[in-house]
């Protein structure tokens, strides 16, 4: 599609309310622009109808319930999935596996503490590129020809510093606590400087301290190299604070919008179809009632 | 004790040893099959530990069984019987899927089922019992020419393709979804991966039979991921450790009258267990923090080095007795009874230094322990020292084995070889340990040397190598450390 066709950054939610955008100060092509999106999964239609925006260096939240299609998002952007109705740009382009613009962080639930492998080697591997062969090449030095690593070390120590996590560099994955461990994914996403992130559920491991700590990493992150970041989250309270936009999935449908736009009564109530409750505690955090089975979905 | 070939019996010059057998050209043919499918083995098996896929690879074994059962009907090398079979079976679980590999219900199912395909076969098949006692449990000393260039070129072949394909495929089987984001070609890999697989039990069938195939794919591999962490070391590791079994294996077959599998799989087995009693050991209790004052600590230390110094002397004293009485009688037969009769003073004196000598590494085992209570440092020569305490501990045990072993082989009773066989390893396998508890307190008493700034204790733990000399230096070592007292406050983490 036409990725310099200029959408409004109004988002119309198919339940009829409508939200403004994130902080509007960013201009130029949209990082993603899906029109009129329709996806199936096994021949289910898993969400349609849905018209959104992401601007370069916003920090994105995909927030809705388990099986909602979160990660049917991701794999489209990340051209693994095809919409079956209407299109969808990512940075200019239509989606295509291994699109070296874009650092993915799946979904995983733990690593096998028998994982006996330096972090600093998984992040290598992230390196931008499918490559075959051993990875390097033998140059001539002094003392013969030497078998070096195309300047895949310096890029690892890079990312791992940005992250905060250079000391876990030499550390084995089957060793790390979670939190560790979605540094060292991050870095590994990181590696090969990419312009846009996709993270599935960083979070979902994590005690709300821990949690907040990363958000925080991933907003640097975001902030320092203008990185567009897109996160699935449960719970939206760690990161409410730094969000310009969410999107947010439930019941087939698609809702995106400034976070305070977006998580009212209302609006959610529009997109589940049934009454629901947001509800904000002293502390600003968010309470969502009802909507689901009539369980609360989001918890602080 | 020369069971598996006429040769000159065993002898200490082992280059001599091996060039008697190579003089065969079964034992030739042996050895260069074994090294290359060692080599395949370890570098395949590193990837299979990394997927999971173990048991995957364990079936893969059995549906060639009925393979090379299926060859043996129709008149044709078991091993293209093997290739076909597993090729064609790791085709399917590659195609069932990526986690094909890690279903265990359905593997079993399938692996079941083709012992069974393969019991068929050889029933049907006339030379019944030997065949299948080939295919089941190898037959390395029965590799012909054409087996082992065959062996060679396909060992290659597949170390070709995973140079080529070993990025790719670690990043596959490391990290999936990441990969596949990456737009590397799974299905390719994955099938890629399966048939590499297939192909390298196939060949080491030959020398490990399909039944004890795990030993020589997975486990040297998955001792090998438990001491580094590095792709290229554990590799590297897992192939030597194949091959040191192999070459063992075949070393040890040529001069005893068991199967050379028995061996191969049994060192590796051994190896196992040391990697893990050696993991487990290093979280147990043992190597806890005490509440004991450091000065307690290294007035046991001093204590150790007097009992090492007194140990060495008792040593090296019997050892000199021995010796002199090797040279008065020079042709008497060597056995336990000859010992008891003509050099009682020497097995006296070289007892009560053995005991000595373990006085004396429980003694550094506790004062380095209660080190460790005030300075992290110490923790690791009281784990080298517990690992001396648990070779001093397995020599003993194997020098009764193997004085049972030679005592019993005159009468014809019939555990008299299984002392033997395993009285010697655990020897073996106890004297490394103890040297490794020597190391560990060499490298502890300079620590203590550094901590205490005694420049004695560093020039003791140095001279440790000597005899006698290095530990009674360290003893006064400790003394003057002891009046000394404490490192400032400062250097306490």
């Amino acid at each position: 599609m036409d990725a310099s066709s200029t959408h409004p950054l109004v988002t119309h939610a198919p339940g009829g309310f409508h939200a403004p955008g994130g902080t509007l100060d960013r201009f130029g092509p949209p990082a993603i622009q899906a029109e009129h999106l329709e996806v199936r999964y096994r021949n289910k239609v898993v969400w349609k109808d849905a018209t959104f925006d992401v601007r370069p260096g916003e920090f994105v939240a995909v927030i809705g319930p388990n099986g909602a299609g979160k990660t049917t998002l991701f794999r489209m952007l990340l051209g693994l999935h095809w919409p079956s109705v209407g299109t969808l740009s990512v940075l200019g382009a239509t989606p295509h596996r291994g699109n070296p613009r874009i650092g993915y962080v799946p979904q995983r639930h733990t690593i096998d503490s028998e994982t006996h492998l330096e972090c600093d080697k998984l992040v290598r591997l992230g390196y931008p590129g499918t490559r075959w062969g051993p990875g390097g090449r033998f140059r001539p030095t002094m003392w013969g020809p030497r078998f070096r690593l195309r300047g895949e070390r310096e890029a690892a120590e890079n990312a791992l510093e940005d992250v905060g996590a250079s000391e876990l560099a030499s550390k084995s994955l089957g060793s790390l606590s979670g939190g560790e461990l979605q540094r060292v994914f991050l870095a590994e996403a990181l590696v090969g400087n990419p312009d846009m992130l996709l993270l599935d559920e960083p979070l979902s491991n994590l005690d709300l301290r821990r949690s907040r700590e990363l958000v925080e990493t991933i907003h640097g992150l975001v902030q320092a190299r203008g990185v567009t970041t897109l996160l699935v989250a449960h719970d939206i309270n760690p990161m409410i604070k730094c969000l310009d936009k969410v999107i947010y999935i439930a019941n087939g449908r698609v809702a995106t919008g400034a976070p305070s736009d977006v998580l009212t009564s209302e609006s959610l109530t529009a997109l589940y179809g049934v009454h629901v409750e947001v509800l904000r505690d002293s502390r600003n955090n968010i309470v969502i009632v009802g909507g689901e089975d009539d369980r609360g979905e989001e918890g602080a | 004790m020369s069971g598996a070939a006429a040769g000159p019996p065993f002898s200490w010059n082992l280059v001599s040893d091996l060039r008697a057998m190579l003089a065969f050209e079964f034992m030739r043919n042996a050895f260069a099959a074994g090294t290359m499918i060692a080599l395949v083995a370890g570098v395949i098996g590193y990837f299979v530990v990394l997927r999971r896929s173990s048991f995957a690879s364990h079936a893969l074994g059995h549906t060639g069984f009925s393979g090379a059962a299926a060859a043996v009907l129709v008149g044709v090398q078991p091993v293209y019987g093997l290739l076909v079979f597993t090729i064609a079976t790791a085709t399917g679980m590659a195609f069932l899927g990526n986690r094909a590999a890690s279903r265990d219900v359905e593997i079993g199912t399938v692996l079941a089922f083709a012992l069974a395909l393969g019991l068929l076969f050889l029933s049907l098949y006339q030379g019944y019992a030997t065949e299948a006692y080939s295919i089941l449990f190898g037959e390395v000393l029965g590799i012909s020419a054409a087996g082992v260039s065959f062996t060679i070129w396909t060992g290659l072949l597949v170390l070709a393709v995973v140079v080529i394909i070993y990025r790719p495929l670690l990043f596959a089987s490391l990290d999936e979804d990441v990969a596949e984001a990456k737009g590397y070609p799974m299905r390719f890999l994955n099938l890629a991966f399966m048939i590499l697989l297939a192909v390298t039990i196939s060949i080491a069938v030959q020398i490990i039979g399909v039944l004890l195939i795990f030993a020589l794919m997975v486990t040297p591999a998955a001792i090998a991921v438990r001491l580094t962490k590095r792709v290229l070391w554990a590799v590297v590791l897992a192939v030597l450790i194949a091959m040191a079994a192999t070459w063992a294996g075949l070393f040890i077959g040529w001069y005893e009258p068991y199967p050379v599998s028995f061996f191969i799989v049994g060192i590796v087995f051994m190896a196992y267990v040391c990697v893990r009693g050696m993991s487990a050991l290093q979280s147990s209790a043992f190597l806890q923090a005490v509440d004991a004052p450091e000065s307690e600590g290294v007035r046991a230390l001093g204590r150790a080095s007097l009992a090492a110094a007194l140990s060495q002397v008792l040593l090296v004293a019997g050892g000199v007795v021995l010796l002199v009485d090797l040279l008065a009688f020079p042709n008497a037969a060597w056995n336990p009874g000859r010992l008891a009769r003509h050099a009682l003073p020497a097995v006296l004196l070289l007892g009560a230094g053995a005991v000595a000598g373990a006085t004396s590494f429980v003694l550094y085992f506790s004062g380095f322990r209660r080190m460790a209570t005030s300075s992290r440092e110490f923790t690791n020569p009281a784990f080298l020292t517990l690992m001396g305490i648990l070779g001093i501990s397995l020599a003993a045990a194997g020098l009764v084995l193997f004085l049972a072993g030679v005592a019993l082989t005159s009468s014809s009773y019939p555990l008299a070889p299984v002392a033997e066989l395993f009285g010697v390893p655990f020897l073996f396998l106890g004297i490394i340990l103890s040297v490794v508890g020597l190391f560990g307190q060499a490298v502890g008493s300079w620590k203590v040397g550094l901590r205490y700034q005694e420049r004695s204790l560093r020039t003791g733990a140095v001279l440790m190598i000597v005899p006698m000399v290095g530990n009674a230096l360290s003893f006064l070592g400790y003394r003057r450390a002891l009046a000394r007292g404490p490192p400032p406050a400062s250097s306490t983490p």
